[in-house]
């Protein structure tokens, strides 16, 4: 094991148990000095848990931490913090309406002689903390203004600023774009040269493959299996995760698609009042026949999620340009409500914040969008909708004790299945699609990619905005790229890697960059 | 599909159930109470006398009735602060028609309920559709409402006389102020129990009410579940407005006047009903049954007192700390 190399932090037979539910059991863990331990599981496998224990945030914990070799029990994240063990949370930790440098330097700002808050110096030093990230942000702007994946980036500038000699990093990724994702692991590979030990969750496969010296596998609670990153490989350490071999990641392609469902035609949206962070379509061409699935890619502000919102009438309002063809006939949906009515369905991209009533049941969270549609004269027969979401629960494959319990008691994928059931329930033609398996573990995944192949093939079509580059190519026939709100390239998913793909959403990347930095 | 989740299932299922009906423990702890301390007269317990407990429904009925309405706006993550204005209002209102006007019963409680409806819609408007917080927006229709009533009534109470002449007021409307059934129930007393009863079962089942639920759980879920969002707030909010307005003619009928400063401070009361009835301020989570089990804890709660001839003054410190021991106790909820 001890191959001479210093262990930062060294967890001995560390267990958890919530109620009557174990989340951690006899868990052995250690992080060495210059490396980045990836650590893997499905969700529910007690990574959080491990983590929060070794970030202060769980105290009553029963095994030994050990840091730097002498044992330590902390009380609090503040403890582990002077320990030199920093956490970078997957629910973003930041004051909304405080700056970016406010929310970095929260709670410890430098102070003039006169002991009031020293700004010149807050704004200066987070400036040079965001350029080691790689972006180029005004420290001034207030946090609520920025796209999730800057925000997460803010995040990750607050970590380095505590001068970690350990970084636990929860799915640093997931709201990336893939240049943002290459920046970050710059700043890794020079954390990891620097002697810093870093732990790293995520459940993107190709990742880990590139970034990792290690991984554990947790499942039920307990580790499962421990690789070396040169010998895993994805259908391993899936198969450790799940513990049984897992299918075909993405869905067999073969559906040979009909006629034109949708068709964009220079779509552009003025909007009426200008907010912030946000890139209005400017200029987009695509079309979505039945049977088929669509990707778009583009990086982080490229528009991908402006253009589904205004495809489903979610967007501001204001004026549009161009045209909207939906199964042969124009259409511009103004409300959410009545692109539902025509057929058209929309998952959006964080389900706690806008997919789900998350202290309702799954019974009320998954028949909301049809409940006025089965109600007899305004009254919701009881019978029906719970024969409804019985069904939909069931071919969808959900995990769940019973249709009445919260949803926020479901895994992250089963709380997923749920707004793709909601959706499915409205009978829908075209479904969009925006980041579906962001945060999803590799069992779920696969089973939404088996969910879109059911779709197709019963003359669905899909358009699918994805920030996974791997998944765009496995599951889509076809990608548009966007860039600054415009579609750019168009791409045969046979004929394309995931290089070429990033370079196309690249293309113009480095302009728009600058655009945004000014 | 029955797999996973926590072994000790059963006993959080049973915790939560009675924390479901935590308001109505409330209630039945203050009314065991109430029992135990009540006086007795020739060896009867007062408190429990029907002619008593009737009262003390009759009593909280104008309160009860817009708690009522207060717990839709509330459940939307809204909250509605003219309502006792629009008490005040619509009081009035009721007086001057009949009074002055001399119109009849039937036209009277008609346009009263409109004018109500109708202010509460405006109101709803200004918070759906311009985006202004609800908490503003009635507290700026609770002045106007209170400017209308001093303004329809001339500054001062309006007394209701009834009788067939002009200036005199339909002898029908007085019946808001006797009893039913052998002179045994209240007239508002039954009116707040049917109000109740429908609202309780409209919560339930209608489709609407999930679309109320929906918006105060996560409105931007619901807007994208193709909920009709700006409507639905719009409809609560006139839901509220009306059922002040029925509230402002009960008091007019058993006060027999109308005053513009009638209602001070109900809009207070009936958001701690709602608040001792378990509904969540932030919306998304409470129940009409809770409602009016707060609404009767507080009349349980000052019928007591009374009965003991307890300093009024008393009586408001004593009701306010209950108020903090029931509101600490739903902090105890599972998952609040």
């Amino acid at each position: 094991m001890d191959d001479g190399v210093t262990a930062l932090v060294e967890m001995i037979g560390v267990s958890k148990s919530y109620g009557g539910v174990r989340a951690c059991r006899d868990v052995d863990f250690t992080v060495r000095a210059g490396e980045v331990h990836a650590l893997l599981g499905e969700n529910g496998a007690g990574k959080s848990t491990l983590m929060r224990v070794l970030s202060g945030d769980v105290t009553d914990y029963r095994g030994t931490v050990r840091v730097n070799g002498s044992p330590a029990r902390f009380t609090a994240p503040v403890d582990a913090q002077r320990a030199g063990i920093a956490m970078i949370h997957q629910e973003l930790d930041l004051v909304p309406d405080l700056s970016v440098a406010e929310n970095i330097f929260l709670g410890r700002e430098p102070r003039t002689r006169l002991r009031t808050v020293d700004r010149r110096r807050m704004t200066a030093e987070t400036r040079r903390l965001l350029a080691r990230c790689g972006i180029a942000l005004d420290p001034r702007r207030p946090v609520a203004e920025l796209r999730t994946g800057e925000q997460q980036l803010v995040t990750i500038a607050k970590a380095l600023s505590l001068d970690a000699t350990v970084l636990i990093m929860d799915e640093p990724t997931s709201a990336l774009s893939p240049v943002e994702v290459e920046r970050m692991f710059l700043v890794i590979s020079e954390l990891r040269r620097a002697g810093s030990g870093i732990v790293y969750i995520s459940h993107r496969m190709e990742e880990i493959g590139r970034i990792a010296d290690r991984a554990t596998v947790l499942r039920n609670g307990a580790v499962v299996a421990e690789f070396d990153a040169r010998e895993l490989t994805a259908a391993r350490a899936a198969e450790a995760m799940v513990g049984r071999p897992v299918q075909a990641m993405f869905r067999a392609r073969g559906t040979e698609p009909g006629e034109e469902l949708l068709a964009v035609s220079d779509l552009a949206v003025l909007p009426r009042r200008e907010r912030p962070g946000r890139r209005e379509p400017a200029g987009i061409t695509l079309t979505v026949r039945r049977g088929e699935v669509v990707g778009v890619a583009g990086l982080l502000g490229s528009g991908r999620t402006e253009l589904l919102e205004t495809l489903f009438g979610a967007g501001p309002r204001g004026r549009r340009l161009g045209e909207v063809r939906f199964r042969g006939r124009p259409v511009r949906p103004r409300r959410p409500r009545q692109a539902l009515r025509m057929g058209i369905a929309f998952v959006p991209e964080d389900r706690r914040i806008s997919g789900l009533a998350i202290g309702h049941s799954v019974l009320a969270n998954t028949v909301l969008s049809i409940v006025d549609r089965i109600a007899l004269a305004g009254q919701v027969p009881r019978r029906r909708e719970v024969s409804a979401v019985r069904r939909i629960v069931d071919e969808l494959k959900v995990k769940l004790g019973s249709v009445h319990d919260p949803v926020g008691t479901l895994s992250g994928g089963n709380q997923q299945k749920v707004v793709f059931g909601r959706m499915l329930l409205t009978e829908p033609e075209l479904l969009l699609l925006d980041d579906p398996t962001r945060g999803v573990d590799v069992g779920a995944k696969a089973e939404i990619y088996a969910l879109l192949g059911r779709a197709t093939e019963q003359g669905m079509g899909i358009l699918l905005a994805s920030s996974e580059l791997a998944e765009l190519i496995g599951v889509c026939d076809r990608v548009v790229v966007l860039s600054g709100g415009r579609s750019v390239r168009e791409l045969d998913t046979r004929a394309v890697t995931e290089a070429d793909l990033l370079a196309a959403a690249m293309g113009e990347s480095e302009a728009v960059l600058a655009v945004e930095a000014s | 599909m029955t797999t996973e989740l926590a072994p000790p299932r059963r006993r959080v299922e049973l915790v939560s159930a009675i924390f479901r009906f935590q308001s109505l423990f409330g209630l039945v702890a203050v009314f065991v109470a109430a029992v135990a301390f009540s006086p007795r007269r020739n060896g009867e317990l007062v408190f429990l006398s029907s002619e008593n407990l009737f009262n003390v429904v009759r009593a909280v009925s104008e309160i009860g009735i817009i708690a009522v309405g207060m717990t839709f706006v509330i459940l939307i993550g809204g909250i509605d602060l003219s309502v006792g204005a629009v008490l005040g209002l619509t009081a009035v209102g009721s007086a001057v028609l009949m009074v002055d006007n001399d119109f009849g019963v039937l036209p009277t409680v008609v346009i009263v309920l409109l004018a109500g409806l109708g202010f509460g819609l405006l109101q709803g408007v200004a918070s759906a559709m311009f985006g202004i917080q609800s908490f503003i927006v009635t507290l700026a229709g609770m002045q106007i409402a209170r400017g209308l009533a001093r303004i329809w009534s001339g500054g001062q109470g309006v007394a209701i006389a009834y009788g067939d002449g002009p200036g005199e007021a339909p002898v029908a409307f007085s019946l808001l102020g006797e009893r039913t059934f052998n002179g045994l129930v209240p007239i508002p007393a039954l009116i707040f129990i049917v109000v109740a009863a429908l609202a309780v079962v409209f919560l339930r089942t209608s489709a609407f009410s999930r679309h109320v639920y929906a918006i105060g759980g996560n409105e931007k879920a619901a807007r994208l579940s193709g909920v009709p969002v700006t409507r639905v707030k719009i409809a609560v909010f006139a839901i509220c407005g009306l059922l002040a307005a029925l509230a402002g003619i009960i008091h007019a009928g058993q006060l027999n006047q109308g005053s513009p400063n009638d209602g001070f401070g109900y809009e207070l009361d009936a958001i701690a009903a709602v608040v001792i009835g378990g509904t969540s301020l932030s919306g998304g989570r409470g129940s009409v049954v809770g409602t009016v089990a707060g609404a009767l804890l507080i009349g349980v709660l000052t019928n007591i007192l009374r009965l003991h001839g307890v300093d009024s003054n008393i009586q408001l410190i004593i009701t306010g700390l209950v108020i903090i021991v029931v509101a600490g106790l739903q902090q105890l909820r599972p998952g609040a």
